[in-house]
């Protein structure tokens, strides 16, 4: 009896939502302010936002047996490389819209209009207020040297933030140098990697080591969680936006694209449209801290307080194209 | 032609029927993931040599290391935690029997991040330590203290595997053994290693082989520890380098791992078929002196202790220190989704359990038998490797049929069948042993059908087995990850999906819940499978 009601339940929510459903979203995202927007979509618009949130490169397999059978309409990751490998294997397909075109800098999109950039994430230096003077940091480059001797900590090479902040390094210095770069590190590390990009952070705080790289939006999650031991993490730290007198500190955008299996395009396009209007752009920066797409121009109270910075301007489908090098360094350089 | 057909029909006259057949058919359905991930093996990648030279090493001693610390310590915990409840009376015995099994509720990701700072409470030690003895040695001291943390953190949650089978065991058999040893004047420290050991042994590896393939399958936890374990590396070549052929070959060492532990234990179980007869007297409890009673108490609640207690704590402050509203509609509507798509997706893998393995016994097929063995391996590879299999299967069914199997709760209810068809099998399979073919036989003989014969007979002999069988893949589903993260239709959270999500964002507190409930979900059926393990079938 239960299972003959509990089955029929689930059949009806299967209906429900089939018969609703207007756009089907993979995304990799799962932040609060991804429902928000999401809600505010459908009040806007109309269209229904169905949601599996996973990892890019699971939902990607799944896009890639799914075929153009896929329901999916479109796919969300946090960094550039992962749709770049997407439109690779043929899941993405072209849009046209001038709005999209007119909001995304040129190099947070794909030359062919395949993939969008939504938000900008910056990696940065965060450093123990009292231990690390501002005028002793300069670039990533400078962090290999032996002066930063057991002061360093960052997280394991498996995380893609790391791969691409590397993909960018092969880019700008090449292979070779890239690996010293990674093995210098290695030995500047005051431990061995482990945690994410918020344990970095509390790591400099209770005195481990003297700084850490990090995603920007970190600090203001932890500055602003409901954690008061957070909140003194935070407070410890500040943040060095490094290379500003060279090629600038290092961007990725989280960003989406409509899949080549979309059957409701122009929902799909009006949703990422949806994403990158002046409005919604501010509830990236407000719930989630991350970059508008026009950081430079943020208005944002987190991001007035760590002040303004030049991002690196390489095109950041190179992130992608670069992404399995970088492993392969970081797997030299024994950075686990 | 009918002459033919007759003669075939005699020949293979249990052979080839409908129960047979769709018996076969239904495996081989279900082992078409598992097929294609083996399948697949033996593709070289270009990336594979760089993986062999700079990375296999670490993987497989790393895994090594994890593998041989927790077979041992749970191990330990379990056996002497079973011998001190079944074998010796102290105070608070019967509480503490119950609540040594508890830590069983904790899936290992939620264990590791109940504890995700406590390194945080040697970083005193660290500083002082660094500036003292120098950075080389921090690190080294620090690199095996994380092992050590993980090797304990996984030790106290899984070690009720081992616990549970050597209770069992203990029970049927101990009371004689330790009678016939004190008859023949064995001293009573020398009782452990001389008589009970030796007895239970294949129960006790049993558990620990079930231990060892949660190690394995654990991949949240060393990841965030920073252990680069097989693992790590599977997951490391798939999304790294975007070379699933690497990934597969890795998974074909965690595979070959798995097989030996599996080859063992059936070579231990072989060599000691249990005598079940007459094992009905009470085990007569030994009485303790108060000095060894506190030990023993300390030894028993130790585990409890740090694999139930201090997680449960630490998640109930968490949800008490939140001040946002942690109880919503989405969180009824998780938890309701969690325990239905568990009790369906347990009925069914159980029933087609119970319907193969009584095909097998029933007909006598050897065909069901040899392939029966193969079932296993789907609780042998990680969640994530399946889904792979059942990804690659879903792309072959769909440049067929432009079919998608994906998706869809019947689609995830049958990738849960691929990965937990073999828990379900092994108690069905056990109980069905010991009922015997003779009893089957007997039916077909005196020309019961079939399907009486399954419901009639079989049916009420094995509904203990049924049940526990039941339980036990209700709770590993209602747990699972990997598979319900990739393969879940549109919408579909379960409370596993819902605390990952929570804890990616480092919602700790609002994580709280979720993982709560979890916990409670499958507390009541953990205590049931105690009760039945308890009594002798």
């Amino acid at each position: 009896m239960l299972f003959k009601t509990v089955n029929k339940l689930i059949i009806l929510v299967c209906i429900t939502c089939f018969v609703m459903a207007d756009i089907n979203v993979y995304t990799h995202r799962h932040y609060d302010s991804d429902k928000i927007l999401f809600k505010r979509f459908t009040d806007i618009t109309g269209i229904k936002v169905n949601v599996i949130k996973g990892s890019a490169d699971q939902l990607i397999q799944r896009l890639k047996s799914e075929g153009k059978n896929s329901p999916a309409d479109i796919l969300l990751t946090v960094d550039a490389g992962r749709l770049v490998k997407a439109k690779e294997l043929g899941l993405l397909q072209s849009v046209s819209s001038t709005k999209l075109l007119k909001n995304v800098p040129e190099i947070m999109r794909d030359n062919e209009n395949q993939w969008f950039g939504l938000s900008v994430r910056a990696r940065v230096i965060v450093y123990a207020k009292d231990k690390v003077k501002e005028n002793e940091l300069s670039t990533y480059e400078d962090l290999a040297d032996p002066k930063w001797k057991g002061r360093i900590v960052v997280r394991s090479s498996n995380n893609i933030y790391n791969q691409s902040l590397m993909a960018s390094l092969i880019e700008s210095n090449g292979s070779e140098n890239a690996l010293k770069w990674a093995k210098a590190i290695r030995n500047n590390m005051a431990r061995k990697p482990r945690g994410n990009d918020r344990d970095q952070a509390r790591a400099v705080a209770s005195g481990v080591a003297d700084l850490a790289i990090i995603n920007t939006y970190y600090l203001g999650l932890l500055a602003n969680s409901s954690d008061k031991n957070d909140r003194k993490v935070a407070k410890k730290l500040k943040v060095f936006f490094p290379n500003q007198n060279g090629r600038g500190t290092h961007i990725n955008v989280s960003g989406g694209a409509v899949t080549a299996s979309s059957k409701n395009k122009g929902e799909a396009i009006r949703f990422l449209e949806f994403l990158t209007e002046n409005e919604n752009q501010k509830i990236f920066s407000e719930s989630n801290y991350e970059y508008p797409l026009d950081y430079w121009n943020t208005k944002a109270k987190v991001h007035k307080k760590w002040g303004k910075f030049k991002g690196d301007s390489i095109h950041l489908s190179i992130l992608g194209n670069n992404n399995a090098d970088a492993v392969k360094i970081f797997d030299l350089a024994g950075w686990e | 032609m009918n002459k033919i057909y007759k003669y075939l029909k005699n020949e293979f006259f249990f052979g080839i029927n409908t129960w047979n057949f769709l018996s076969i058919l239904a495996f081989l359905f279900i082992f078409l993931p598992i097929f294609l991930i083996i399948y697949n093996f033996n593709i070289e990648s270009e990336n594979w040599s760089h993986i062999k030279e700079n990375l296999l090493f670490g993987y497989v001693s790393s895994t090594l290391y994890l593998v041989i610390g927790v077979g041992l310590m749970s191990t330990a915990i379990g056996v002497g935690c079973a011998w001190f409840v079944t074998c010796y009376d102290f105070y608070g015995r019967k509480y503490i029997e119950w609540i040594l099994i508890l830590p069983m509720t904790i899936p290992t990701y939620i264990a590791a991040y109940s504890y995700y700072d406590i390194l945080e409470i040697f970083n005193p030690f660290f500083n002082w330590s660094r500036n003292n003895l120098g950075l080389e040695k921090t690190i080294f001291v620090e690199n095996t203290l994380i092992y050590l943390i993980v090797i304990f953190l996984f030790s106290f949650v899984l070690y009720p595997y081992v616990y549970l089978s050597s209770k069992a065991s203990l029970l049927v058999q101990g009371s004689r053994a330790i009678e016939a040893a004190n008859t023949l004047g064995i001293p009573t420290n020398k009782l452990l290693w001389k008589v009970i050991i030796p007895i239970i042994r294949p129960a006790v590896i049993a558990g620990t082989s079930l231990v060892i393939m949660e190690t394995l399958n654990d991949y949240a936890a060393v990841e965030y520890f920073g252990i680069s374990t097989l693992t790590i590396g599977i997951f490391r070549s798939w999304f790294g380098m975007y070379d699933m052929e690497s990934a597969l070959r890795l998974s074909s060492f965690l595979i070959t791992f798995v097989f030996l532990i599996l080859v063992f234990e059936k070579f231990n179980r072989k060599g000691a078929k249990y005598d079940n007869k007459g094992g009905n007297n009470f085990l007569k409890r030994i009485d303790i002196k108060r000095g060894q009673q506190s030990f023993v108490i300390l030894f028993c609640l130790t585990p409890f202790l740090f694999g139930f207690f201090i997680p449960v704590a630490r998640l109930l402050t968490w949800m008490m220190r939140s001040d946002v509203n942690l109880i919503d509609l989405d969180l009824v509507m998780t938890a309701f989704n969690t325990v239905s798509i568990s009790l369906i997706s347990s009925f069914i893998i159980v029933s087609l359990a119970f319907f193969m393995n009584f095909t097998k016994n029933y007909f006598n097929n050897n065909a069901i038998k040899k392939v029966s063995q193969l079932v296993i391996l789907g609780y042998a590879m990680p969640g994530a490797i399946i889904a792979i299999g059942v990804l690659k299967l879903n792309s072959s069914v769909n440049d067929l049929f432009s079919l998608i199997i994906i998706g869809s709760i019947s689609g995830l209810i049958f990738s849960y069948a691929v990965r937990f068809l073999a828990i379900a099998w092994q108690p069905i399979e056990s109980s069905m042993e010991k009922l015997g073919t003779n009893t089957n036989q007997a039916s077909r003989v005196l020309n019961v059908k079939p399907i009486k014969s399954m419901v009639r007979i079989n049916f009420p002999f094995l509904k203990k087995p049924l049940l526990i069988a039941s339980l036990i893949v209700f709770i590993d589903v209602s747990k699972e990850l990997p598979l319900t993260l990739i393969l879940r239709p549109f919408n579909f959270d379960t409370l596993a999906t819902f605390t990952y999500d929570l804890i990616s964002q480092a919602q700790f507190f609002q994580s709280s819940v979720p993982s709560l409930l979890i916990i409670f979900i499958s507390l009541p059926a953990i205590l049931v499978i105690n009760k039945q393990a308890g009594k002798k079938v």
